[in-house]
């Protein structure tokens, strides 16, 4: 199977670099983020521990990000997706939960630069100070009229993900908000 | 009251227009009325003048709590159509338009009724659809309008853009003697030939309670002191709610603000009022040259007279992609109205669970077009006390006996 | 412009980033009811000039309902509560109770 992004490799470098991230294994899991069957197998199948309110926990083996209070998103690599879903649907038997693929029904953007935080405020209503959206923390807010969340990996470098189907508009929108000489110089 | 004619501004001149007389008199509160209407707005007077003109009850007090025709009268885009789906409304909305037609006349006031035509764009499948169905209803319903195609609709309004970056103009609904008419005129029109009739508008005035004894209205407390009725209407738009939490009894209506603003004036460009519903805005230019334009309701309780910023924004965005010249444009002003919204967005005339007591509410997004025919039909209710004529299905028990006027599509967002 | 605590995520989004979806607490009838309680149920709605209990759901953000009191008059928020609550917190109430003391209290 020949599997591509909706972004299909597309990048920018403005005033920050935007650049498709690449294939990406996601699996939305919804249940009860408590139970420590769900614990167990978030262990297994990234690493990570069931990350607190709205943070995104890393390993070499892969991420898990806490969507709402009974959903994550658990991030892995794309060709073990299917292998990974089977090990979870197999461990959750009898356990209430949901687990869908959603690789390739979203796109991944990865961002690099100073002002990411600039950048984003040109079209988003959250708060994007340091202060209340640290790194590692996700956030769940629209940018122009789209949902997407996103995360700092590190101060100057985030991953923002958005359904696929409107890919190539967030990338002309970001494209946009990052041209050269639009700097707000704000965060 | 002396008539208002081109020989009496000629004649005026010569006196360097200081013989006016005022348009209404300013009247002290008398003790009892056959009949208070609470509100002097647009449909408050329409009520009051109709009981006079069509019944002869001119014993009447029109109260209200701020300034006649301060409220949504003054407020919205000035909108006149008829082009309603069910027979109830087509009924009571083609009254109101055919009365506009005839208001300056009758009123002996220019009211400046500009039957420009009215269109609303197809671009969706889905709207087609809705929008021929209205055309064969309106047929039947002796409405006029049609349903044109999208080379009429470029002919109509050449501003227009068919190929929009969203949604194409697939066609459009046109009502030909649908248009627009000055607001402030119809409310002064109306107070004037009322103040003539010898009734009374108490501006001002600030209804604070409704008396009643074993179950029928008997007078009302205001800021102004107590006055005694018989008859009560209260035609209050945005505050319905409150007004009938003082009389006693609910009514199935929420409160929210709709927007409007005008841009800076500029040439004649577009002499029809255009309504795109699906990416939701609407304009006409006014006789001064501005681009008038609604806006959208916001999605909570509100009574503040003032809408969120968003809505605004949605409202430019969806105007740019319908007629790109816009873009430049300065806007000059934006408010806000409180209009009362009911679950099948249509209007209440109703007798209601006080004896004596009846409601004129619920005209949502779309009052102005209505304030003839509402006031007509109110009139009509008050005086014979029965639910009855224009009037007769927008009564308050639709809703407890599922008899509603379901008009989602037609007043959903566009007025 | 609205800004509301998701107690559900514990963001303060602002109104963009969120649906309002109307009167809270709303006593729910079906088949068999009589037509008052039906009435009631599908068309009357608080419609207060002051405290208002609402729904509302984070949309853009974690997807969550929640409770909200709000004052329609001035648009200032009182605070938001877990959308699973029969009856709006003690704490809340009395809070806005200190704000306003004209207020008649909450009514179902």
């Amino acid at each position: 199977m020949f599997s591509v992004t909706g972004l299909n490799g597309a990048s920018s470098n403005g005033s920050i670099n935007v650049k498709d991230a690449g294939l990406i294994g996601m699996i939305t899991l919804r249940g009860d983020l408590k139970s420590d069957a769900i614990a167990k197998v978030i262990k297994v199948v990234t690493g990570t521990n069931i990350p607190d309110q709205r943070q995104c926990v890393f390993t070499s083996k892969g991420a898990t990000a806490w969507m709402s209070p009974d959903e994550l998103l658990v991030m892995v690599d794309y060709e073990s997706v299917d292998a990974t879903i089977a090990k979870m649907e197999k461990s959750l038997q009898g356990v209430h939960s949901l687990i869908v693929n959603v690789s390739d029904a979203r796109a991944v953007f990865e961002l690099t630069g100073s002002s990411i935080r600039d950048v984003i405020s040109k079209g988003s209503p959250a708060d994007m100070s340091s202060k209340i959206l640290p790194v590692g923390e996700v956030r769940r807010t629209r940018i122009a009229q789209l949902a997407v969340a996103f995360w700092f990996t590190s101060d100057t470098t985030a991953r923002l993900v958005c359904f696929r189907s409107v890919a190539g508009y967030v990338m002309d929108w970001l494209e946009n908000a990052s041209e050269k000489g639009s700097e707000v110089g704000f965060h | 009251m002396k008539r208002y004619s081109a020989f009496a501004i000629a004649k005026n001149a010569l006196s360097h227009h200081q013989g006016w007389e005022r348009a209404w008199a300013k009247p002290q509160m008398k003790k009892e009325y056959d009949a208070v209407i609470v509100g002097a707005g647009g449909h408050g007077l329409a009520t009051a003048f109709y009981l006079g003109k069509n019944y002869g009850i001119t014993n009447v007090a029109i109260i209200e709590k701020g300034w006649l025709g301060g409220g949504n009268t003054g407020r919205n885009t000035t909108i006149i159509r008829s082009n309603y789906l069910q027979d109830p409304s087509a009924a009571i909305y083609e009254k109101a338009r055919s009365l506009y037609e005839t208001m300056s006349q009758d009123l002996n006031y220019n009211v400046m009724f500009s039957p420009r035509g009215v269109m609303m764009l197809a671009q969706t499948e889905a709207e087609i659809r809705g929008y021929k169905r209205t055309a064969h209803a309106n047929k039947l319903q002796g409405v006029k309008t049609e349903y044109i195609g999208p080379q009429k609709v470029k002919d109509l309004c050449p501003i227009i853009e068919l190929s929009g970056p969203r949604y194409p103009v697939l066609g459009a609904l046109w009502q030909p003697r649908g248009g627009t008419a000055r607001h402030d005129a119809v409310a002064w029109g109306y107070a004037r030939a009322c103040s003539e009739m010898g009734m009374d508008i108490i501006q001002q005035c600030e209804v604070t309670g409704v008396t009643q004894s074993r179950g029928k209205v008997t007078g009302l407390q205001t800021s102004k002191g107590d006055i005694k009725c018989k008859k009560l209407g209260i035609v209050v738009a945005g505050n319905s709610g409150h007004l009938a939490e003082m009389a006693g009894f609910r009514l199935p209506l929420e409160s929210v603000a709709l927007q409007a603003l005008v841009s800076e004036p500029i040439k004649p460009c577009m002499d029809v009022v255009v309504m795109a519903n699906t990416v939701h805005g609407y304009m006409s230019q006014s006789d001064k040259g501005e681009m008038v334009i609604g806006g959208g309701t916001d999605g909570f309780n509100n009574y503040t007279q003032r809408g969120s910023f968003h809505h605004l924004e949605e409202t430019v965005r969806a105007l740019i992609e319908t007629f790109p010249m816009v873009s430049r444009l300065k806007m000059l002003r934006h408010w806000g109205g409180i209009v009362d919204v009911t679950g099948d967005r249509s209007p209440i005339i109703s007798k209601t669970p006080l004896s004596g007591c009846f409601i004129n509410c619920g005209w949502g997004t779309g009052g102005f077009k209505a304030i003839p025919g509402s006031g007509w039909a109110m009139a009509e209710l008050m005086a014979k006390d029965e639910q009855t004529g224009l009037g007769a299905q927008f009564g308050l028990n639709r809703f407890q006996e599922g008899r509603f006027i379901d008009e989602s599509v037609a007043a959903g967002v566009a007025h | 412009m609205l800004n509301f605590r998701c107690p559900n995520c514990e963001i303060t989004a602002d109104e963009t980033d969120l649906h309002c979806d109307g009167q809270a607490h709303i006593e729910r009838f079906g088949a068999g009811a009589s037509d008052d309680d039906l009435e009631t149920y599908l068309f009357m709605r608080h419609n207060p000039k002051g405290v208002h209990f609402e729904r509302w759901r984070h949309v853009f953000g974690c997807g969550k309902w929640f409770n909200a009191a709000r004052c329609t008059v001035t648009l200032e928020v009182f605070g938001t509560y877990s959308a699973q609550s029969l009856v709006p917190p003690k704490s809340l109430i009395n809070k806005i109770k200190k704000k306003r003391p004209e207020w008649e209290g909450f009514v179902k």
